[in-house]
């Protein structure tokens, strides 16, 4: 079911996920045109979505601003655009995470620290920074493809390594969430992204997309205009019982992101190794923090994390396929 | 009802070597031919495709060395095209690099090697294919693709000029069959040749063909009608087979005891992926239904290539699909499913989306056709010989390289 719209409002919105958005054009026509943005807001509207907006680091506009105000919604924009947008959730770049004097003041807030691999050995140093200030930190790894054994070794070293500051923030009255660390503790089942299920985006053509990486890979691949017919054809292998690597897995925190799903594996339904053994470091890390927490007597509630064999599941899809009666369970 | 307990019914056809165990790889060698096959599933032949002996050299040494990817314990030279024996003094280059690589690498693949071909016959008494041959017998397959009777045959296998193909390919069957003599061959059955099923059946073991490897198109050219035409032929055939004690001899694929039933699993019917096909460019294919000369609508699926190597990732919808997923519910639910093939090929071709996940059900009528003949063959040949022969152990049915 449909629960937000995603509305990319110019070609450079800031990017907040595994995809590099688009640079301003000379002689404009990068914001989205201001009836396709109405459009969008009454789709919302009448189908009872809340809407994220994607802010590049500009000012849009006063109409622009009044159409934003005029519906449910949450903002997502550049660091450096705080100031215009107070109570946005917070873009930060791994090659520019804000120093103290940056962060002086700000407390309670949403960011999404978009890491590249170039920076994994930066990545706990820019946590202990930002996760203070933070109500919640989603760190999103921009270039997933051509990762590796030292990429996922790094990883995992700096998800042990911030572990203890998140441990001591845990005694705050406000934790802090840490998308990578705190997330799978929490979840009894998979909460991945759900693109084209939970939510669709509008492009900054004012067309309809099933996130916005596809329209930032190819425009032409859109799902049609907003009120008009909405064509995902296969719909059914964006579900996570049509994705047979997905189905056994309990990576819950896992984004199952089906872009990169479909760039690397050409299959909307089937993540690349890199999605695959990420999400496990995740899980592991995941793992140890649980045990952490329990021996500092928090964590009551918390379901276990059970020690796995495999650090791919595809290794036991394939090992096993699943019976055909445990597939009518799903 | 007499009484028969050990009369032989070798009706069912026999698995090819070390099924399931052994690694396919297809080369194309060619992507020309002789013939036009109306129905043929290679739409774009040209006479441009042709593989270098570079390339397969490069590929070959690739196969070898990637012993962590590539664990099968024997291997399975599929050489196709068009048609191979065009390019028979390449093969015989291949086939004797392979032999020496396989011996200086101490692989495990040196003494368990098949090469196999699918041909359309016509260069069989050729000299050069005689002296391929004589030096390969042991390790050697061969399978000259007969359509049945002259009218079936030359109705879809014809030269590009419209000629019929029969009497350039049944004039070397005779040789074929002295040095291949537990060969089979393979036919294919579309709309139009439907009347004509039983007699080539017939036709094909009277000339001494005693395994007849015979399937449906997967492409959806089934007419109102068809099913029923398709199963008054297969009743009749069964007839015949039964009364002519034929089954004590013959085989034919169209008749096996497991069919018709619920699936019992939930594996892939095909072996796409699992298998390899290489074209001339060096581009590695999880079959040869993946290449472009073989897709109408889709365009050509590579899962990596000899230089840099297989590519994992485009590999793992392959070797993850399996039947639930990629089947709508009620092929999930058909009483009498099992059996009922698909291509992966084809399906990627006829999807509603670029996918592999979404299988064509065009064959459903001529499945359950095949169902109610294959039923009555085995009840009748049951009654015949007093037992209960769906209950014994079971012949060769299921999936394998098509």
């Amino acid at each position: 079911m449909l629960k937000y719209l995603l509305v990319v409002l110019a070609r450079d919105a800031t990017s907040f996920c595994h995809y590099e958005a688009g640079g301003r054009r000379r002689g404009g026509a990068d914001l989205i045109p201001l009836d396709r943005l109405e459009a969008a807001v009454l789709f919302a509207l009448k189908n009872n979505l809340k809407v994220n907006f994607l802010y590049p680091g500009r000012r849009l506009g006063r109409a622009y601003d009044k159409l934003v105000e005029s519906v449910d919604h949450v903002k997502i924009a550049p660091f450096a655009a705080r100031s215009s947008h107070p109570g946005a959730i917070l873009v930060v770049e791994s090659s520019a995470v804000p120093g103290a004097a940056d962060l002086a003041g700000l407390r309670g807030e949403n960011f999404i620290l978009r890491l590249r691999r170039a920076d994994l050995p930066l990545l706990a140093a820019a946590l202990k920074r930002l996760l203070p200030r933070a109500k919640r930190v989603n760190v999103v790894l921009a270039d997933v493809a051509g990762c590796g054994e030292a990429e996922y070794a790094e990883y995992r070293r700096q998800l042990e390594k911030i572990m203890p500051e998140v441990l001591k923030l845990s005694a705050r009255p406000d934790p802090p969430e840490l998308n990578v660390l705190t997330d799978r503790p929490a979840l009894g089942r998979m909460n991945n992204c759900e693109a084209g299920l939970a939510h669709l985006t509008v492009g900054p053509n004012g067309r309809l997309y099933l996130c916005p990486a596809f329209f930032y890979a190819d425009p032409r691949q859109s799902l049609g205009e907003i009120g008009g017919e909405i064509a995902i054809g296969n719909r059914r292998l964006l579900e996570l019982k049509y994705a047979p690597i997905c189905r056994i897995c309990d990576a819950y925190q896992c984004r199952r992101c089906v872009f990169l799903n479909r760039a690397l594996t050409l299959e909307l339904n089937t993540p690349s190794a890199e999605q695959c053994r990420l999400a496990h470091v995740e899980r592991e890390a995941s793992r140890l923090y649980l045990g952490r927490l329990r021996e500092s007597g928090a964590g009551e509630g918390l379901a276990d994390i059970p020690e796995i064999a495999y650090q791919d599941p595809f290794d036991a899809a394939v090992e096993k396929k699943m019976s055909i009666a445990d597939f009518k369970k799903l | 009802m007499s009484s028969a307990k050990n009369d032989p019914v070798k009706i069912e056809t026999d698995r090819s070597w070390e099924a399931g165990r052994s690694k396919n790889v297809t080369f194309v060698v060619t992507e020309d031919c002789q013939l036009r096959c109306r129905y043929c599933y290679m739409v774009g032949k040209n006479k441009a495709g042709r593989l270098k002996f570079d390339v397969a050299r490069r590929a070959i040494d690739y196969l070898l060395g990637a012993r962590d990817l590539v664990t099968e314990p024997s291997v399975v030279w599929d050489f196709i095209g068009g048609e191979p024996f065009l390019e028979v003094e390449l093969i015989d280059r291949i086939c004797d690099y392979f032999k020496l690589r396989a011996y200086e690498l101490d692989h495990p693949w040196f003494d368990r090697y098949r090469f196999s071909f699918s041909t359309n016959g016509l260069l069989y008494n050729d000299a050069r294919v005689q002296r391929y041959i004589a030096k390969n017998s042991s390790h050697l397959s061969v399978q000259i693709t007969v359509d049945g009777t002259r009218a079936k045959h030359d109705l879809q296998r014809v030269y590009p000029d419209g000629r019929g193909s029969y009497d350039d390919v049944a004039r070397n069957i005779p040789r074929w069959l002295e040095q291949f003599p537990k060969s089979s061959t393979k036919v294919t059955v579309s709309s139009d040749d439907i009347p004509r099923i039983k007699e080539s059946v017939l036709h094909l073991w009277g000339l001494g063909i005693k395994e007849v490897n015979i399937n449906v198109v997967f492409e959806d050219v089934w007419k109102p009608g068809d099913d029923e035409r398709f199963e008054a032929q297969l009743v009749a055939l069964a007839d015949e087979t039964i009364d002519r004690r034929l089954y004590e001899t013959r085989s034919c694929s169209f008749f096996s005891k497991t069919i018709g039933l619920p699936y019992a699993d939930n594996n892939n019917w095909c072996g796409a992926g699992r298998m390899l096909a290489v074209d001339h460019r060096g581009n590695f294919y999880p079959c040869v239904r993946f290449l472009g000369f073989s897709l109408q609508k889709r365009p050509a699926l590579t899962v990596g290539n000899c230089f840099d190597g297989l590519d994992r990732n485009r590999l793992r919808p392959f070797l993850t699909l399996d039947m639930v997923t990629q089947s709508p519910e009620e092929c999930v639910d058909c009483d009498v499913a099992a059996g009922c093939a698909w291509c992966q090929g084809a399906n990627y071709d006829f999807a509603e989306t670029r996918t592999i996940f979404q299988r064509s059900v065009a064959i459903c009528r001529m499945h359950k056709a095949r169902v109610r003949a294959n039923n009555y063959f085995w009840n009748k040949l049951g009654r015949k010989l007093g037992r209960d022969l769906r209950a014994e152990p079971q012949g060769g049915e299921g999936a394998g390289p098509c």
